[in-house]
């Protein structure tokens, strides 16, 4: 596995790398989700983790957010160690998610769900949250223009006191994005955006993802669905088994023969 | 204008009922409104289940009358150590259940309520446990240049002095839950892993809320002690804490005024079914029962769908 190691250049045109994972490992009972991965994700990149249902992707996904810590081995963002580092402390440092179930706050109005994210962001002294004063009201104009605008880019402007609840499903995934977005990342995590979403809500979806790189968000997505990611992605990396299976740029994975025996379940000739 | 239609009810209310039995009854239910504020905060707007809140209402009670009988420390003194006291034990159960939820805390808290009133039955050299303490005198009178404003023998100014407290306790958790504070702790009880995504530090918080509900308890525990005069371990049995959930419930969690109105009529109505002899008791758990079954978000559920209801184009739901 040593070939993985970051000491491989990523070949995308960002130089500085913002997110690096060096030999995770993390084992559940006696399966081993995640062994020895190792990523560099450039910034400014999309950067995709594929792979067949069980490799051990949603389990990467979160080591790198911190709801799992590693068995060994370390991540880094932009330098600063994430070693122990809980999951809500990494959201500070600009490392945000969404869920491949969907998690939002279902008796919140959609509106109250993207302010909830501003939390790490509020600029009001202790006391004024007792005695509501200029930097109170301040702080609840502020926070309502941006969470309009977010939801605005979502397309979700026109159900902003409906519960997140009674939202369709892929309404759901749009809040649930901006709601990750009002913590202001410099990383996104999305986790299987795409699943249960129709072809055209995809579509919305991948232009949104290319609007956020734009922007200088930095994204990883993870996804089983190899189609959907092959025209967003910069770079890709295939799981298999936990395994590091194979890294490179879209065409590269497309025409790589161990991927396509871990996709198609055929035998390697 | 809220606030001042509930001061003018205050005022009012002692007016209106002038005898004792019915003023005795008035404090009692300000004392009760006290309790469900602070259960609320913790369970409707933190979602943290605690079935042990009786524990904390007596540790006020206790600690803040031992403080004046003992060592002689003047009443307000002794009312802030009472609240502190009680804070403090929230906060230490809230952190020594962190990782427990849902039914575990319920098991939790309701084993904590059962320890402290076991305490307070057995360490008699302290509390002389069933026997009771006597003769708790009320806080002192309030004098300014020689002339008495308030004298708390009186009982409509004990009620004045309760009321006006558990109004200011509940303008302040109502200024709390509209600020960013508010939005954490739903966020938490909605969903605390996604919480954490969003940089919320759920145990911390959770500490925090559990803490504030239990100080608003003990404040409840200081004036009962003093208001009733008598202090036994079996006012604050674990009867009491789910007397002080159903108050929570039937008015409707996560709201502030749905407690105050279950606190209000769940005192009130035990005392206006009297008449009734033992058949009240059936009455009063018909309508628990009725409630809960019906009413899930409690009566101030009920209230919104009536209003949405006569509102033409009001939200169906």
């Amino acid at each position: 596995m040593t070939e993985a190691a970051p000491a491989e250049p990523p070949v995308a045109t960002g130089t500085a790398s913002l997110l690096r994972a060096e030999n995770l490992h993390k084992s559940f009972g006696g399966v081993h989700a995640v062994f020895d991965i190792s990523l560099d994700v450039p910034t400014g990149s999309i950067f995709a983790i594929i792979g067949p249902n069980g490799a051990g992707k949603s389990t990467l996904l979160n080591l790198i957010s911190g709801i799992y810590q590693p068995d060994s081995g370390s991540i880094s963002l932009d330098g600063q160690d994430l070693s122990g580092m809980r999951s809500h402390r990494r959201v500070r440092l600009g490392l945000a998610r969404t869920f491949q179930k969907i998690r939002l706050f279902k008796q919140l109005s959609v509106l109250d769900n993207v302010i909830a994210g501003f939390h790490v962001h509020h600029k009001i002294p202790a006391w004024q949250c007792v005695i509501h004063g200029t930097a109170y009201a301040r702080d609840r104009q502020h926070c309502r223009e941006e969470a309009l605008r977010l939801l605005e880019f979502f397309g979700m402007n026109a159900r902003l006191n409906v519960f997140a609840g009674e939202l369709s499903y892929g309404e759901q995934r749009m809040l649930e994005l901006a709601r990750s977005l009002a913590t202001r990342p410099r990383l996104l995590l999305v986790d299987e955006p795409a699943a249960g979403l129709n072809a055209a809500e995809v579509e919305v979806l991948l232009d949104r993802i290319r609007t956020l790189r734009s922007r200088g968000i930095t994204v990883i997505v993870v996804e089983h669905n190899m189609d959907l990611v092959m025209n967003v992605a910069d770079r890709i990396m295939v799981m298999d088994y936990g395994r590091h299976l194979f890294q490179g740029t879209p065409s590269e994975v497309q025409k790589n023969p161990a991927v396509i025996a871990a996709y198609l379940g055929g035998e390697l000739s | 204008m809220g606030y001042f239609l509930a001061a003018l009810c205050i005022i009012a209310l002692p007016l209106i009922f002038n005898d004792t039995y019915w003023r005795t009854n008035l404090t009692i239910c300000a004392i009760n409104v006290l309790l469900a504020l602070g259960l609320d905060f913790i369970l409707g707007y933190t979602g943290q289940l605690n079935l042990g809140h009786s524990a904390f209402y007596g540790l006020g009670a206790y600690v803040s009358t031992l403080l004046i009988i003992k060592l002689g420390i003047p009443f307000w003194a002794a009312f802030v150590a009472g609240v502190a006291f009680a804070g403090l034990a929230g906060m230490f159960l809230s952190l020594f259940a962190v990782r427990l939820r849902g039914h575990y805390l319920a098991i939790a808290s309701l084993g904590f309520a059962v320890i402290i009133y076991q305490i307070l039955l057995n360490w008699i050299s302290l509390t002389q446990g069933p026997l009771g303490i006597y003769g708790i005198s009320p806080p002192p009178a309030i004098v300014v240049g020689g002339t008495v404003i308030a004298d708390f023998r009186n009982l409509t100014a004990f009620f004045y002095l309760v009321s006006g407290f558990t109004l200011l306790v509940y303008l302040l958790l109502d200024q709390l839950v509209r600020s960013p504070v508010g939005e954490t702790l739903t966020a938490i009880r909605e969903d605390e892993v996604s919480a954490a995504s969003l940089g919320i530090n759920g145990a911390a918080w959770k500490v925090f809320a559990f803490g504030l509900g239990a100080a608003v308890a003990g404040a409840a525990g200081c004036f009962y002690a003093s208001f009733v005069g008598t202090l036994v371990p079996d006012a604050f049995y674990v009867n009491e804490a789910f007397t002080i959930l159903a108050m929570v419930i039937v008015g409707g969690m996560g709201t502030l005024f749905g407690p105050v109105f279950g606190a209000i009529l769940l005192t009130l109505l035990p005392e206006i079914l009297r008449g009734m002899g033992d058949l009240r008791l059936v009455v009063y758990g018909a309508a628990l029962t009725f409630v809960v079954l019906f009413m899930p978000g409690g009566l101030v559920q009920a209230a919104r769908m009536v209003q949405d209801k006569l509102r033409p184009g009001g939200r169906g739901s």
